[in-house]
């Protein structure tokens, strides 16, 4: 009887200590906090480890990730929403860093082969952004360097609020969509360049980003700001100019503005668009 | 009134008629008799410029009809074709209506009360005028032709053409119509062109009868001349018997079924 | 006949009125924050408000291109119906709004824009609509004929081929490519122009006092194309003109404002239960009341979840779809009908 046990034992014994292991192997994975080799499966992120200077433990990136321009050196492993696992798996990363895009049946079976990924939510706002910067510090063991980063960015976007700070505040109308019309409400980057601008979003309250063109000609905005790609935009400008009534189209305030800036930012490219928003709503500082 | 020569039409391959030859003089009353398939309808069509002869001229009134415009040829000669399949949702005065559009001049909406007139006039003799409010849909079929035929009338054709109009009609109906036909040919000097297949009914009623055989005149003239039973057994490959019928002299065909050819 | 024509003249008064109602009613409605009573001061006041630019350059366009296409789709599917003799025909199964389609999606993906700008997408939904129409008319030239089975399988082929050509084309686009396609196939009347609109008016209005010139055809033409011929009726050349005529009320269309589906197809139905089949009163009657649907159904389609605006194709659809059930259960309970 007793031989029986102890035969039974052996099996359970090796069980348990091999999940201990393993269990101290997670540990271990999760306090060693420097990866070696990264993936990364969004444009933004590309640009924000460049930022950190870990491009040299950069391994892969999407097709999409061409800032700064010597990403696009980088091995590809697929675009933003369709991601090369066999690729991916072949570049033998210990850390993939993937967007809300990349589609969650590509992250479990990531997970599934080992693979330690971590998806970034998509940031909305200033603040938001710069937890997420400082968590990627974090992450990839650069945490002086997010600190140093995000407190030049907040420190650069104080001054300019303090400089707009007794302007005037125009009424601002920002469309990011076109048929339908889309506009950006209190939950974006945005919305936070315009009211760091010095402007008034006059789509903050709505409820959803779905605008109609009526509410637009009754809220008689001061400056139309359209954020498209490419010739749209054009024809987008020449579509307000027929509604002469607005402020925007009287005084020919409609501008045009590049939505990778001001829609994906990074702590550093926030301030640069940040001026920008700033030049377009008060012309003339 | 109307003269064929030397006709031939063609479906495809299909000789349909073949170099056919017949004058009709003013008030005659002409049937056209013959088995499936002899051309009794391409006549017809051949007549009303539906279909174009791939030889000979169809001349109506000394004048060859491929000069005419549809209207023109409208305004002289009616049709009354099978029944097919058409809107039904229409009334009555409405249909007969429609028979006056030959003659519409210039663009009015309305029906001026000429045409009205004529309309009227033409259910009247046709005895219809009491339906005249009331859906084609909901007549019989008996009722219905008479309806075609009062929009023939409203044409006010010099040539009558009917294609079988007494196809799916009830004794009462086809004595009504052919009695009708009659009235019109002697009263109104109607020239009528009419196809039939009842032998009988064609012989009884018409003056001159021609007999078709795929696509050739077989016969032209008097009943009497036309339905003997040897022509008819050559033509219609069936044995009959022919008597005089005791009413009117006319030459009178009985069928003869297999049963009693082999009594015989 | 007096009585008739009483009839007639009141059923027009009555559609009209119909029609002014309900644009007054979209007039009064929208996705915006102005209320009712602030459109009726603004047509008061001056015209330098917001009020008065939202009713007359986004509001008042609208409907009138409502009024253009919906009297333009419902003219084109009696036409053809009553040419056709077959209920199923509307302006495009014919193949027509697939070209259209077609014309769109090649302009977006091949960014063909260029000069004409936001006039880009109608005009290319013109050129391929007109594409086809003249591919359906040369087809038809080379017969003497134009017989009806070839003419729908025609177009029933054109629009196969141009939807998965269209498909083609989506599935190798952009994002942002796909959306415009997709946006512009669905059908809206929202984002229009006077620039356009006058066009749409011009060509509507004139179609319509055009097709009486055949009315009188059309209805020879109800009794079978035989019996039209013995009736005087050109019946080749009055086909191939009212052919023209509804293709070119259907190009128009579907180039200026999508693929708006039913209002061709359901409304002559619907119209023909009350009017009979006598066109001189079919054919306004059916222009008012597909100008009124469409109308109508663009209110609800840019008030009923507001700010989104639906697809007014959507709203046609179910609606339409809704009516068609239900002219065709009153057509089979019905032994009668009702007359002229």
């Amino acid at each position: 009887m007793t031989k029986y046990r102890c035969f039974l034992l052996w099996p359970i014994v090796a069980l348990l200590s091999v999940s201990f292991v393993r269990a101290m192997a997670a540990g271990a994975d999760a306090a060693d906090q420097s990866p070696h080799r990264i993936v990364s499966f969004g444009p933004t992120i590309t640009e924000k480890l460049y930022l950190l200077g870990v491009q040299d433990e950069l391994v892969g990136v999407t097709t999409y990730c061409e800032r700064p321009p010597e990403a696009r050196a980088k091995e590809k492993i697929g675009n933003v929403t369709q991601v090369n696992i066999e690729k991916v798996v072949q570049l033998k990363p210990d850390l993939v860093l993937a967007t809300p895009l990349t589609g969650p049946r590509t992250v479990e079976r990531l997970k599934h082969l080992g693979i330690r990924v971590i998806v970034f939510k998509d940031p909305n706002s200033f603040t938001e952004m710069n937890e997420q910067f400082l968590e990627l510090g974090r992450i990839v063991d650069r945490e002086k360097r997010a600190n140093e980063i995000v407190g030049v960015s907040e420190q650069k976007v104080e001054r300019i609020m303090n400089r707009v700070k007794g302007l005037p505040r125009p009424k601002v109308f920002v469309q990011i969509g076109a048929r339908p019309l889309f506009t950006a409400t209190r939950h974006s980057f945005l919305n936070d360049f315009i009211e760091f601008a010095g402007g008034t979003n006059i789509a903050a309250g709505a409820k959803t980003g779905f605008y109609s063109r009526e509410e637009v000609l009754w809220q008689d905005p001061d400056i139309i700001i359209v954020v498209t790609m490419g010739l749209a935009a054009e024809n987008e400008k020449m579509g307000w100019r027929r509604f002469k009534t607005i402020n925007a189209v009287k005084n020919n305030r409609i501008f045009t503005m590049d939505s990778y800036k001001t829609c994906s930012p990074t702590p550093r490219t926030f301030v640069e668009a940040l001026e920008g928003m700033v030049k377009v709503l008060h012309s003339g500082i | 009134m109307l003269e064929l020569r030397s006709v031939s039409c063609r479906y495809g391959d299909h000789l349909a008629l073949k170099e056919i030859n017949v004058r009709i003089e003013d008030r005659e009353l002409v049937g056209v008799i013959g088995p499936n398939g002899s051309g009794k309808t391409t006549l017809i069509r051949a007549v009303t410029k539906i279909m174009k002869p791939v030889h000979g001229k169809v001349l109506l009134e000394e004048q060859p009809i491929d000069a005419l415009s549809f209207k023109e040829l409208a305004r002289r000669v009616a049709v009354v074709g099978r029944l097919g399949d058409f809107d039904l949702k229409i009334r009555v005065e409405d249909l007969v209506l429609l028979g006056r559009l030959p003659h519409r001049q210039g663009f009015a909406l309305l029906e001026k009360r000429t045409d009205l007139d004529i309309a009227r006039e033409a259910m009247r003799l046709t005895d219809i005028l009491e339906l005249k409010d009331r859906m084609v849909e909901g007549l019989s079929s008996g009722e219905r032709q008479l309806v075609f035929i009062a929009r023939a009338l409203a044409q006010e054709p010099r040539l009558l053409l009917l294609d079988e109009p007494t196809s799916h009609l009830d004794i009462t109906h086809q004595i009504r119509v052919m009695d009708l036909i009659k009235e019109l040919n002697r009263e109104k000097e109607l020239t009528v062109l009419v196809v039939l297949h009842d032998l009988n009914l064609a012989s009884q009623y018409c003056d001159r009868l021609l007999l078709l055989d795929k696509g050739v005149l077989r016969k032209d003239g008097a009943p009497k001349d036309v339905l003997t039973y040897q022509i008819i057994e050559e033509v219609y490959k069936t044995v009959v018997l022919v008597r005089e019928n005791p009413v009117s002299a006319r030459p009178y065909i009985f069928p003869v079924s297999k049963e009693d050819r082999r009594r015989t | 006949m007096d009585k008739r024509l009483v009839k007639w003249v009141l059923s027009v008064c009555v559609l009209v009125a119909i029609l002014l109602a309900v644009s007054t009613l979209s007039l009064l409605l929208g996705p915006s924050g102005v209320s009712p009573g602030a459109i009726v001061r603004a047509i008061l006041e001056g015209k330098e408000s917001a009020a008065h630019a939202i009713l007359f350059d986004i509001r008042l366009p609208r409907i009138l291109l409502g009024f253009a296409i919906g009297g333009s789709l419902s003219l084109a599917g009696v036409i053809l119906q009553s040419m056709f003799r077959n209920p199923l025909v509307e302006p495009y199964t014919l193949g027509i709004s697939g070209g259209a389609a077609l014309g769109v999606s090649i302009t977006t993906i091949l960014r063909l824009a260029g000069p004409l700008g936001i006039y880009a997408l109608p005009v290319s939904g013109f050129v391929g609509a007109f594409c086809v129409i003249l591919f359906l008319r040369v087809m038809a030239a080379n017969r003497s004929v134009l017989t009806i089975q070839a003419l729908l399988l025609t177009g029933v082929m054109i629009s196969f081929i141009s939807s998965s050509a269209v498909l083609l084309i989506m599935s190798i686009s952009g994002v942002e490519e796909l959306h415009d396609i997709l946006f512009w196939i669905i059908g809206s009347l929202g984002e229009t122009d006077w620039f356009l609109v006058k066009p749409a008016l011009l060509v509507s209005v004139s179609g319509l006092i055009f097709a009486y010139f055949f009315c009188f055809d059309l209805n020879a033409l109800g009794l079978g194309e035989e019996d039209a011929l013995h009736l005087g009726v050109n019946v080749e050349r009055t086909k191939r003109i009212l052919f023209i005529l509804a293709s070119v009320l259907a190009g128009l269309s579907v180039s200026l404002a999508g693929a708006i589906g039913f209002v061709g197809l359901v409304v002559p139905h619907f119209v023909r239960m009350f009017t009979g089949g006598d066109h001189r009163i079919l054919l306004v009657s059916a222009f008012l009341s597909g100008a009124t649907f469409l109308i109508f159904c663009d209110c609800v389609a840019k008030t009923i979840i507001q700010p989104v605006e639906l697809p007014v194709g959507v709203v046609t659809g179910l609606l339409g779809g809704v009516l068609f059930i239900y002219t065709m259960t009153r057509k089979g309970s019905a032994t009668g009908g009702k007359g002229a």
